[in-house]
């Protein structure tokens, strides 16, 4: 096979790793606010409180941006599989194609058949027809989700399928699907959507609180947001610690990787590592006696865990990217854990809205789900390096043989546009929320009492 | 082979529905840069907010049916029509943000403004570049391609781009003629018929061009196929002069039928003469084709769900149908500038403490109790999972911590809601 030169092979993974961490920033938080979206919309139609209609309106304004920025963004990832993964694509095509196939009819058209109903159908359509809406919209947001990562789950850990001639063929899509490590990754991935989506609302809530602006409107989004994160994060802990340990039968490189030790002796946990690869030891080491034992079930600190050295160096992953995006995601994870712990504490005290370090805390907090799922992303694509399909199809077989300059300038056209991007959905998002939710919708009635079939009457005259 | 046909039917509606749904979307795009006037620019974008993601997930599903059935095609095409998909993905890209943005606030910012018809008018260009590109011929060793990045460049598939964006372009007129009323339908109605005469003119010179400039062997599935694409390039042409005359006379949504019938023979005639070459001039459907077992799969999945589809790009389209109007005036997003909170800030109610311990001591009990349960809970749920015994230690606490959050969390959420 066609070796592809150094070059080549490192602009392709840079414009993926961009493309894709772009991408993801969108769902991360849009996953967890299209069911938050549902829900206050559907305690409005209990209630008939007006605040939950303004909660409603105001998200629904980030929602719109961000979800269309994530829609627009993920077409390219599509095409980047053909573009820049052209082998990758001819060998897993009849693997990934119909899975992702599945993704595109099962989640992306319920979500853009009721996405113009949720966005643009507020006083144009009954109410009930908008709750339906945001409920497809989420569902189809979960079965992304779903997909998504039976896909990645498959390159993981790959099973049900047989080579024909370096292609990959489907012998039991059952097990392509239910693939070893995908009963654990998709719901690790699935709170860890909502969690960052927890986080983004309660901080936003919190900028209101700390402002003493918008009272009744942020007190009910923080409590709901520090509701769903104190009853999903340990939960996550569960399952992140599943994940990580699954990791250790089936990728052991990449668990040798971001536990940090090279040979296998150490029985403590690494707090900070500061690896060197080409010597295959650490410049710098800093670890909790006896925890890495502690961790993996033997609590006398007698186990030591592995190390990198059992590794051929050809099949080592980056262990900076992998330590480290591992570390990150725990180090966020444990600060969440921290802050969810605190609001239950505070909720008990019956100081939950008065207690205004915490809200500046929440406040810091807004962006940490996000970090925390770029962190174990890097973690699980960095760590299976250097392969895409692991164990079975290295990356420099996969990718698609351009010439580096064509690739150069895509890269850079990328990375220009995505900065942009990037910039004006924060200030959107900045803008928005010094604008606030609009106060004159507290004094709509409840629902219904406009008389919704005349506006709907006259949408069809 | 029957499959395989089934599967050719497929990609082509799903092409379909790319070109005639996302078409009529890109050519309003385009058609914005002709307007002037805010509020109208506005409108048009509005039109076409509702259903641009709907519209653009036919082109996700086309290349994802590509993927997943002709894997060795898309792994050869995408390599070779790098740099016009790209630019395809990027002018995507630009639009759809702007949509969004300029839909979530008031007025057209002028560089979004810009950007929609700009993003809108290049992925149109390019969209017909890569069909000319790919229709010029690829070359392709052992399943791979083997040309240049700039190989696509030929006469023929600036033709196909130049086509294109016409072809779009009267869509989109067709479309604002159904949606909108007065000046602006009666500026598409002269727009639309200029564009579909462009439109008719460009087409027979790819006709004519497709034997000269092209490796595409016409006729190579037979001549029955032959004699059929060829009625179906006539009808075409047939309703597109229709669509000529239906421009600025009602019934209003008589030019937007017509230039999609248009699309849709055009369409079918291309695929038929094509057939059953995917990449010219070599690449067949058989030796691009992925194995039985994920053919079947994919057609059983997609032929299920091709209804749904298109029921959901329909209600998509059905809730919103009629002429464009202005939401009513409860759902227009918050006015412009910023509005002060309207509820004054009243700090709740603390609760009174069974005895009134000192600051310093209830920070202690209050940091006690934060650190004290953040390490069990991590403890808990991390350390013990790893024997079956454990499982279950771990699972206890896991249900004991959820009952225990949201115990919390509901008696807090109803004192609440009956304070105010």
């Amino acid at each position: 096979m066609e070796m592809a030169s150094p070059t080549l092979l490192d602009v392709s993974r840079w414009q993926f790793v961009i493309t894709i961490v772009f991408h993801m920033t969108f769902p991360a938080i849009t996953v967890g606010l299209s069911v938050f979206l549902t829900v206050v919309y559907g305690l409005h139609l209990r209630t008939g409180k007006a605040v939950y209609l303004q909660i409603f309106r105001f998200w629904k304004r980030i929602f719109a941006v961000g979800f269309g920025l994530g829609v627009v963004s993920g077409t390219v990832i599509t095409f980047e599989l053909g573009l820049n993964w052209g082998r990758f694509a001819s060998a897993t095509g009849p693997i990934l194609g119909p899975i992702i196939g599945m993704e595109v009819v099962t989640a992306f058209f319920v979500e853009a058949a009721f996405i113009g109903v949720m966005l643009y159908g507020d006083g144009r359509v009954k109410p009930r027809t908008m709750l339906l809406s945001c409920g497809m919209v989420a569902l189809g947001t979960v079965l992304s989700t779903l997909w998504i990562l039976a896909a990645n789950s498959w390159m993981q850990t790959p099973a049900g399928y047989r080579r024909d001639h370096g292609r990959f063929v489907p012998d039991n899509w059952w097990s392509i699907i239910f693939n070893p490590s995908f009963s654990l990754r998709f719901p690790h991935m699935l709170l860890a959507v909502i969690i960052s989506a927890a986080l983004f609302v309660g901080g936003i809530a919190a900028y209101y609180l700390v402002r003493r602006r918008h009272d009744q409107f942020a007190r009910r989004t923080f409590s709901i947001a520090l509701g769903v994160l104190a009853l999903l994060i340990p939960v996550q802990f569960f399952y992140g610690d599943k994940v990580s340990f699954m990791d250790a039968d089936y990728q052991l490189p990449k668990f040798a990787a971001f536990e940090g030790d090279w040979d296998s002796t150490n029985t403590g946990y690494n707090l900070v590592v500061i690896p060197d690869q080409p010597h295959q030891r650490n410049r710098l080491q800093i670890s909790v006696p006896k925890m890495g034992s502690v961790i993996s079930g033997d609590l006398s600190g007698h186990t030591p865990l592995p190390g990198q050295h059992q590794i051929p160096r050809d099949r080592q992953p980056n262990s900076w990217s992998v330590f480290w995006g591992f570390r990150v995601m725990f180090y966020a994870a444990t600060v969440m854990l921290f802050a969810a712990v605190t609001s239950v504490v505070l909720r008990l005290r019956g100081r939950l809205f008065v207690a205004r370090w915490f809200h500046r805390l929440m406040l810091w907090l807004t962006p940490l789900g996000v970090v925390a799922i770029i962190g174990g992303w890097v973690t699980a694509e960095t760590g299976r390096q250097p392969y895409l399909v692991y164990g079975m199809l290295r990356t420099d077989q996969g990718v698609s043989l351009v010439a580096s300059p064509t690739v150069l300038a895509s890269f850079f056209s990328f990375l220009v546009l995505y900065l942009a991007l990037f910039g004006t959905w924060i200030a959107y998002v900045v803008r928005t929320v010094r604008r606030g939710p609009d106060p004159r919708d507290l004094e709509t009635g409840p629902p219904g009492s406009t008389s919704d079939a005349d506006v709907v009457g006259a949408m069809e005259a | 082979m029957a499959v395989t046909i089934w599967f050719c039917l497929v990609l082509v509606i799903c092409l379909g529905m790319y070109v005639v749904l996302d078409g009529y979307d890109l050519g309003v795009g385009m058609l914005t840069l002709t307007e002037r006037d805010v509020i109208t620019r506005r409108q048009l974008i509005e039109v076409v907010a509702t259903a641009w993601d709907g519209n653009e997930t036919w082109l996700i599903l086309f290349g994802v049916t590509l993927f997943g059935g002709l894997p060795i095609a898309y792994g050869a095409a995408l390599p070779a029509l790098y740099v016009p998909i790209v630019v395809m993905l990027l002018a995507l890209v630009f639009r759809g943000a702007a949509i969004e943005r300029v839909s979530s606030t008031v007025g057209v910012p002028r560089g979004w403004g810009l950007a929609f018809g700009v993003g809108s008018l290049i992925a149109a260009f390019a969209q017909g570049v890569t069909i000319g590109g790919a229709l010029s011929g690829i070359a392709v060793t052992n399943g791979q391609f083997s040309g240049g990045a700039f190989d696509f460049i030929t006469s023929y598939a600036l033709l196909t781009g130049v086509t294109t964006v016409a072809m779009y372009g009267a869509a989109g007129a067709a479309y604002i003629h159904l949606k909108t009323t007065g000046a602006l339908r009666a500026r598409a109605a002269s727009l639309g018929r200029l564009l579909t005469l462009a439109t008719g003119v460009l087409t027979l010179a790819c006709a004519a061009l497709l034997v000269p400039l092209t490796p595409v062997r016409i006729g190579a599935a037979g001549r029955a196929t032959t004699v059929l694409a060829v009625i179906a390039a006539i009808a075409a042409l047939a309703v597109l002069a229709a669509s000529l005359w239906a421009f600025g006379r009602r019934p209003d949504k008589r030019p937007m039928m017509a230039i999609v019938a248009a699309e849709a023979f055009g369409l079918v005639a291309l695929a038929l003469l094509y057939y059953p070459t995917v990449l010219p001039p070599s690449l067949t459907v058989d030796q691009a084709k992925a194995p039985a077992g994920t053919l079947n799969v994919l057609m059983i999945g997609l032929i299920l769900s091709l209804p749904v589809l298109l029921f959901f790009s329909w209600y998509a389209h059905r809730v919103f149908r009629g002429k464009y109007r202005e939401a009513p005036a409860t759902a227009v997003p918050a006015g412009s500038g910023r509005v002060a909170s309207t509820a004054a800030y009243s700090p709740s109610q603390p609760r009174r403490h069974r005895s009134q311990r000192p600051r310093t001591l209830r920070w202690a009990a209050n940091l006690m109790w934060i650190v004290a349960g953040t390490l069990i809970a991590a403890v808990s749920v991390g350390v013990f999972a790893k024997t079956p015994t454990g499982e279950v230690i771990t699972l206890v606490a896991l249900v004991l911590i959820v009952i225990g959050g949201s115990a919390v969390w509901l008696r807090d959420e109803l004192r609440h809601a009956d304070a105010e």
